[in-house]
């Protein structure tokens, strides 16, 4: 099996040429967006190297608490950047999504990394952290939108949803058709990704490990269980978002509160 | 006469702040067909919504029959005390689907969907042509209108409260309608309560309520 090629500061310097090339496009076809390419290159890069720092120093110190602390940490961050992508919000958003980001991630983080993978100690950070960072980085996506289409549903289709509530409709009866919506909606991408996982598109992680010198089949199997653990955290993640959600602007007795929904009108 | 309904006090601004209603106590009996008159911008459809209890109102009292509704019970509420909202909103859907949901929620378990029912009420508002599967986004406006006041008296509650629902119909048509709601309402036990601003079907009712100027009262 072949080793690892190391990749040094010439390398990166090289790989830069070609987000360079991306800016030139932009710039002669006038996209407008060499400035936003150039701080998001800028972001990744400096992310990237805060967090491989971070990292070489939490796989060096093997300790626990410093493991968790750094999982809570990234789900608070997950939580502000999924309230951050929706174009609406509502008091205690930001409390809900984390709450349910912590729920969906350490439960079936748990599982994955305790039952299925069998994690020795442990914590053990070079599987715990990648695996939740995964877990984290898709939930986000799926419930910013899930959370996004509940509350557009709410406001675009009022109509509809007090029409239930007028003939009688508890709580739950008169969130059904929003819910559903949203969650499947919260649910396209990772349901898109594992149908075309293989054939369009080879995973990015399963891609990680083989170019790190993993068996392909190795990989296959790790690929596997990490679609199966997001297509979970997602569909567990997005429909408590939404049930939060529903709790915000709707009480017991049924009567639908659009008044505790608020726009981001500037983004 | 015995009180039926009674609900309030109920206070409302406009979106500019604007007094709409103050302390507005409602208090009707049954058997009756009640008209609620009033300019536009006025706030009828809000106090129509602060009575069903669509509006977010929780220190307003509800009695039906002499029972009180608060709170968790407010569902059950709004199944007996029930509005046919202004413009007729329709679920995405079949004609069935629209005249059939509130008998599949919890509320409705009282009674079935009575397909016969339904399709004698189509017949008496002109709609007996309008098949059941036919998806509502093609029907016109005055069709969705009818078809709103088939499904409220399809589910038959103690007090329907219909805000404008004969807009949008030929006078012909309306008159149906409107004789209609008033078989409806003449039942002991039955209420209706409803915003019209045809004179002529306002003249009929029973009593005349008339909200104007920020003040709720009747008209003689």
């Amino acid at each position: 099996m072949s080793g690892l090629i190391e990749l040094g500061p010439l390398q990166l310097a090289t790989a830069t040429l070609l987000i360079v090339a991306a800016g030139v496009v932009s710039f002669v076809l006038r996209l407008g967006v060499e400035r936003r390419l150039a701080i998001a290159a800028l972001r990744t890069t400096i992310q990237l190297g805060l967090l491989g720092l971070i990292l070489e120093r939490v796989f060096a110190l093997e300790n626990p608490w410093l493991v968790v602390g750094l999982l809570l940490l990234m789900t608070i961050f997950a939580a502000r950047e999924a309230v951050s992508r929706a174009s609406r919000r509502y008091r205690g958003i930001l409390a809900d999504a984390w709450l349910t980001m912590a729920a969906s991630c350490f439960l079936v983080g748990g599982i994955v990394t305790q039952v299925v993978v069998g994690v020795k100690p442990w914590y053990d950070p070079q599987y715990v952290i990648p695996l939740l960072g995964m877990i984290l980085g898709n939930s986000l996506t799926g419930i910013s939108l899930c959370l996004d289409r509940f509350m557009d549903y709410l406001e675009t289709r009022s109509n509809e949803v007090e029409l239930r509530i007028a003939f009688g409709a508890t709580r739950r009866e008169a969130l059904a058709a929003p819910l559903r919506d949203a969650v499947r909606t919260g649910m396209i991408p990772i349901i898109n990704s594992m149908a075309a996982a293989g054939i369009v598109s080879l995973p990015g992680m399963m891609t990680g490990q083989i170019l790190a010198g993993s068996p392909p089949m190795q990989a296959v199997a790790y690929q596997i269980v990490v679609m199966f653990m997001i297509a979970a955290a997602v569909a567990l993640g997005a429909m408590l978002a939404v049930v939060f959600a529903g709790r915000r602007f709707m009480g017991p007795d049924a009567t639908l509160r659009l008044d505790r929904m608020t726009s981001e009108s500037h983004q | 006469m015995a009180t039926f309904l009674e609900c309030g006090p109920f206070s409302a601004r406009d979106g500019e702040g604007r007094l709409l209603f103050e302390d507005a106590l409602v208090s009707l009996a049954d058997g009756q067909c009640v008209t609620l008159e009033g300019p536009s911008g006025g706030g009828k459809s809000t106090l129509l919504r602060f009575i069903t209890g669509l509006a977010w109102s929780p220190e307003a009292g509800r009695t039906l029959e002499g029972a009180d509704f608060a709170g968790s019970q407010m569902p059950a509420w709004r199944a007996r005390v029930t509005l046919a909202a202004q413009d007729a909103p329709m679920l995405a859907g079949t004609v069935r689907d629209n005249l059939a949901f509130p008998f599949a929620q919890r509320a409705g378990c009282l009674h079935d969907f009575d397909e016969g029912a339904s399709s004698d009420l189509l017949q008496a508002v002109d709609l007996g042509r309008l098949p059941l599967d036919r998806e509502v986004r093609t029907l016109s406006g005055g069709e969705r209108h009818r078809l709103a006041l088939v499904r409220g008296l399809l589910w038959d509650p103690p007090v329907l409260v219909a805000d404008e629902p004969l807009s949008g119909l030929d006078p012909e048509v309306a008159g149906q309608c409107f004789e209609l709601l008033l078989r409806y309402a003449r039942r002991p036990g039955r209420l209706l309560l409803c915003a019209l601003h045809d004179p002529e079907f306002n003249s009929r009712a029973d009593r005349r309520l008339r909200l104007a100027e920020g003040i709720l009262g009747e008209t003689r």
